[in-house]
């Protein structure tokens, strides 16, 4: 049991870190928002997964009650959070953003 | 008048000022917070009031007086936004666009206007396209934050939560119908009648609670006066109180964030914006 939540929590925590190194290391606004919006988003998934596993060690009524809460959460960070990044890179394009080529821009 | 108020404006700032140096110093072991207030505040008050959480039990309780001007000062923000801001003139120009052919019309005369309907739909100036997604999900969501909110405006006084909290979710839930949908939208759904005369009922909500237990006989806003009148258990007369208040609290700045936020968005005109 341990080892399956230390193997959840360890895979949302790497989902988590190349979120973070996406974020930083993405060359423009659009591709920085792909590890924002994807990466966060799988790693909410396995955290939850984990810390509820965790929490049915003592197995009861109540036990499994907050486990189904937590996965709420999971539920609406799923609905919520493409939608954020949809809108946002749709306000991008409507604002006129360029996105990055290779190409390097003359001048 | 700029001048005056501009004297008024200044007047205050230096009374608050003022005000200021009456203040115990940062951490100075001799005021009462240090001495002696904070020990009694976690001793003593689920004794005295048999409310779990602490801080609802400080805010709403030991510091009624000032919690319900907190209220007032909400509802002040909203009424100077609505006055400062409100704008009842009716715009020159309009922007209706052809359902069945997408063909948009631009008005000019202000006395011409357009039925609208199955035929032609309203159009701000700045137009998006409606998106199906963002549409969608938060016609999905906006219940679900605004049962929430209601939960944590109930159960402020056993979990941390509140008026304040929960009204700001409440309020929230209608920013977002206005910027997945459009501003039109909200102020059809939200009558504007309705708000201000909601925001003032919070407040109403809260004073009353105070007025009623000073003509039980107690001090104003004395929840334990209140017990003859609420069946029950007399001993959770002050939180049943506390939860009478969160809930004045809650529709008033449920109420002040939605005035705020259309007529800053539509610069008081109630009719486009973001």
């Amino acid at each position: 049991m341990d080892i399956l939540v230390i193997l959840f929590l360890v895979t949302g925590l790497f989902f988590f870190l190349g979120g973070a190194i996406g974020i930083i290391r993405m060359p423009d606004f659009y591709s920085r928002l792909h590890p924002a919006g994807k990466l966060d988003t799988l790693g909410i998934f396995a955290m939850v997964t984990g810390l509820s596993i965790y929490n049915l060690h003592h197995f009861s009524f109540e036990a499994l009650l907050l486990s189904a809460k937590m996965f709420l959460i999971v539920f609406f960070v799923f609905l919520s959070s493409p939608t954020a990044t949809h809108s946002i890179v749709d306000a991008g394009m409507r604002a006129g953003l360029r996105h990055w080529t290779k190409k390097k821009r003359k001048g | 008048m700029r001048f005056l108020g501009f004297i008024i404006v200044c007047l205050t700032g230096a009374l608050l000022l003022y005000g200021t140096g009456e203040f115990p110093d940062w951490g100075d072991p001799d005021s009462p917070a240090s001495t002696h207030l904070s020990n009694h505040y976690i001793e003593k008050a689920i004794e005295e009031t048999q409310v779990p959480n602490l801080v609802t039990a400080v805010l709403a309780d030991y510091r009624g007086f000032d919690t319900m001007f907190e209220t007032a000062v909400v509802f002040c923000a909203g009424l100077a936004c609505f006055l400062l801001l409100r704008d009842f003139s009716q715009k020159k120009e309009r922007f209706y666009r052809h359902t069945p052919t997408g063909v948009i019309l631009h008005v000019k005369d202000s006395k011409k206007t357009l039925k609208v309907g199955k035929e032609f739909e309203h159009m701000d100036k700045d137009w998006v396209p409606s998106d199906l997604i963002i549409k969608t999900v938060c016609r999905i969501l906006i219940p679900f934050i605004q049962i929430y909110a209601l939960y944590v405006v109930a159960h402020g006084d056993f979990s941390p939560g509140g008026g304040f909290q929960g009204g700001v979710i409440f309020g929230s839930s209608l920013i977002l119908l206005a910027i997945s949908y459009d501003l039109k939208t909200l102020v059809r759904r939200v009558n504007e009648k309705v708000i201000g005369i909601f925001a003032a009922l919070g407040v109403l909500i809260y004073v009353g609670i105070g007025v009623i237990c000073m003509s039980m006989g107690g001090n104003f806003l004395d929840y334990s006066k209140l017990a003859p009148l609420v069946p029950g258990d007399p001993h959770h007369i002050r939180a049943l109180g506390m939860l009478g208040v969160e809930i004045g609290v809650g529709i008033a700045v449920t109420a002040a964030m939605a005035i705020i936020y259309i007529n800053i968005v539509s610069e008081g005109r109630h009719d486009e914006g973001l």
